[in-house]
């Protein structure tokens, strides 16, 4: 299983999302910022594709894998759109600005493969050598159960273990407060209420993985976070959703429970 | 470097020629007009990559540069015969060409300082703008007043968050001299994070203090409103709600601080 997955319709914007957890990633494991500009652009060109390609122009979903391996990352970037794969272009000079995803991916990348996923659509697999100084290899990541993206839940993101949770989740939850339109304040709080949630990974949140599913409007976000873990109340993060959420709420879900967190600017 | 590729902009027939012709016509023949006419048949391509690849962390021009002087080598070196395409040969030759001058640039170790000199602008263009709009501003206004793009925003007010290198008696960029430091904006920071870092046992505390104490607490710190705001609201003056807050949090730290009263 990967060790963050974003599942993502296939917006420009969502682009930014990917690069700004690549960086959370990069943060944890220790990567350069020279690597993690080679890995974000190569990774940047396989989701380009998919914006500007893999369903005609038109929306659809995108799905952004990030495997920590001993011996570097492994990035795999899913569509299930017509199936069209980066290729050379002739070299007309229009076509020269275009048509330079696949050479990018190939230059920067150690290893790059084409796949099909199940059904239809293209797989882009990167692979980056040696991109981590982390002595340690990261633990598996969690397993959790596919879940399709629907209704006003556009936006979902895996990350396993809980060690990547504490630089992914803010990075990814100021780009959607940022999106929403948020002020940089509002962006703050937001920042808050994801540090503390990392913080109190083990107790309020499972240390193996946490799923997010992330709905957002002009000036708000609704959060939906789960694992939480049963019996903790909470712990510390409740008394910042006190503070800085709108509304939450706690709800059963079989074994553990999920939490709604509302955070929304009232100007 | 390449300056010369770009003064030369007259069409040639070479221009006309086809791209295996111009290879050989300059790497056989050293007709420079070929190699322009490849040059500027293959600009946009340099162009691009530098854009991809540079983001807005090297000023553009320089980048630039670079990426031409990595598509004038492999103009060069490119081998037709080989049956590649050139743009396959090019992309990795002007890649190579960047990130040399990265590495040679000890880019990796200044980026870190780009970040943080982003984020004293980040930090400014949030004072000014906010005296200016009465409100705290969007990351996309903060982009836009500064010229950055949105990820170099988010990315600096990341580095903000975790504000200990940056030198907190600054001044302000393009700010007057007697204006305000960085250290001021801070204060109220820092009083947000006490806050948040009490939270974790204030919950139940928070009862012992006054309504009204209370309540500024709650304007300042979930509403979001200014100092002065509440001021208005609360029919105080601003250095009272300032006083006020300080004592508020003073109290929660000192009723906190014993365990004994914590659930």
């Amino acid at each position: 299983m990967p060790n963050l997955r974003l599942s993502l319709e296939n917006r420009p914007e969502n682009v930014l999302l990917v690069r700004r957890a690549l960086g959370g990633v990069a943060e944890t494991l220790g990567v350069d910022a020279l690597t993690l500009n080679d890995i974000s652009t190569a990774v940047s060109e396989a989701c380009n594709n998919v914006v500007q390609h893999a369903y005609g122009g038109g929306p659809g979903p995108m799905e952004v894998e990030v495997y920590v391996e001993p011996d570097g990352l492994r990035v795999i970037v899913r569509d299930h759109g017509s199936g069209i794969r980066p290729r050379f272009d002739a070299g007309t000079s229009e076509q020269a600005i275009g048509g330079i995803g696949l050479p990018l991916m190939l230059a920067l990348a150690s290893r790059v493969e084409f796949g099909d996923p199940e059904g239809e659509g293209t797989e882009v697999r990167l692979e980056f050598e040696a991109a981590h100084s982390q002595a340690a290899p990261m633990p598996e990541g969690g397993s959790w159960t596919r879940r399709v993206a629907s209704g006003g839940e556009e936006i979902v993101i895996d990350i396993a273990p809980a060690a990547l949770v504490r630089t992914v989740l803010p990075r990814v939850v100021c780009a959607l407060a940022a999106r929403a339109r948020f002020s940089i304040d509002g962006i703050a709080d937001a920042q808050v209420l994801a540090d503390s949630l990392a913080v109190h990974t083990g107790s309020v949140i499972s240390a193996t993985h946490l799923s997010l599913a992330i709905s957002l409007e002009q000036r708000a976000l609704d959060l939906r976070i789960s694992p939480i873990l049963t019996g903790h109340a909470l712990d510390g993060v409740g008394s910042v959703l006190d503070r800085l959420a709108e509304r939450y709420t706690v709800t059963p879900d079989g074994t553990s429970d999920v939490l709604a967190v509302r955070l929304a600017e009232s100007r | 470097m390449p300056s010369a590729v770009y003064t030369s902009p007259a069409l040639t027939d070479t221009a006309q020629e086809s791209e295996p012709q111009q290879f050989m016509r300059w790497q056989q023949r050293g007709d420079t007009a070929a190699r322009e006419a490849l040059v500027r048949r293959y600009m946009p391509l340099a162009r691009s990559l530098a854009r991809r690849y540079g983001r807005s962390s090297e000023p553009f021009e320089d980048l630039l540069q670079v990426a031409s002087l990595g598509l004038l080598k492999a103009i060069d070196r490119y081998d037709a015969d080989r049956g590649f395409p050139f743009k396959a040969f090019a992309v990795p030759t002007i890649l190579g060409e960047m990130r040399r001058y990265f590495r040679d640039s000890g880019w990796a170790v200044h980026v870190p300082r780009s970040v943080q000199e982003r984020a004293l602008k980040v930090r400014g263009a949030r004072e000014t703008l906010t005296n200016e709009e009465g409100r705290s501003p969007t990351v996309q206004q903060i982009a836009q007043y500064l010229e950055l793009d949105l990820e170099d925003v988010l990315e600096a007010i990341q580095a903000i968050q975790s504000y200990e290198t940056i030198s907190l008696d600054a001044p302000a960029p393009g700010a007057d001299e007697d204006a305000a430091t960085y250290g001021d904006s801070l204060g109220e920071e820092d009083q947000r994070y006490e806050l948040v870092e009490l939270g974790a046992t204030v919950g139940s505390v928070m009862q012992s203090l006054p309504e009204r104490e209370r309540q500024i607490l709650h304007m300042r710190f979930a509403q979001d409103l200014t100092q002065s705001e509440i001021a208005g609201r609360v029919g105080v003056s601003q250095m009272q709600v300032s006083r006020l807050l300080r004592r508020s949090l003073e109290q929660l730290r000192t009723l906190t601080g014993t365990p004994a009263e914590v659930g």
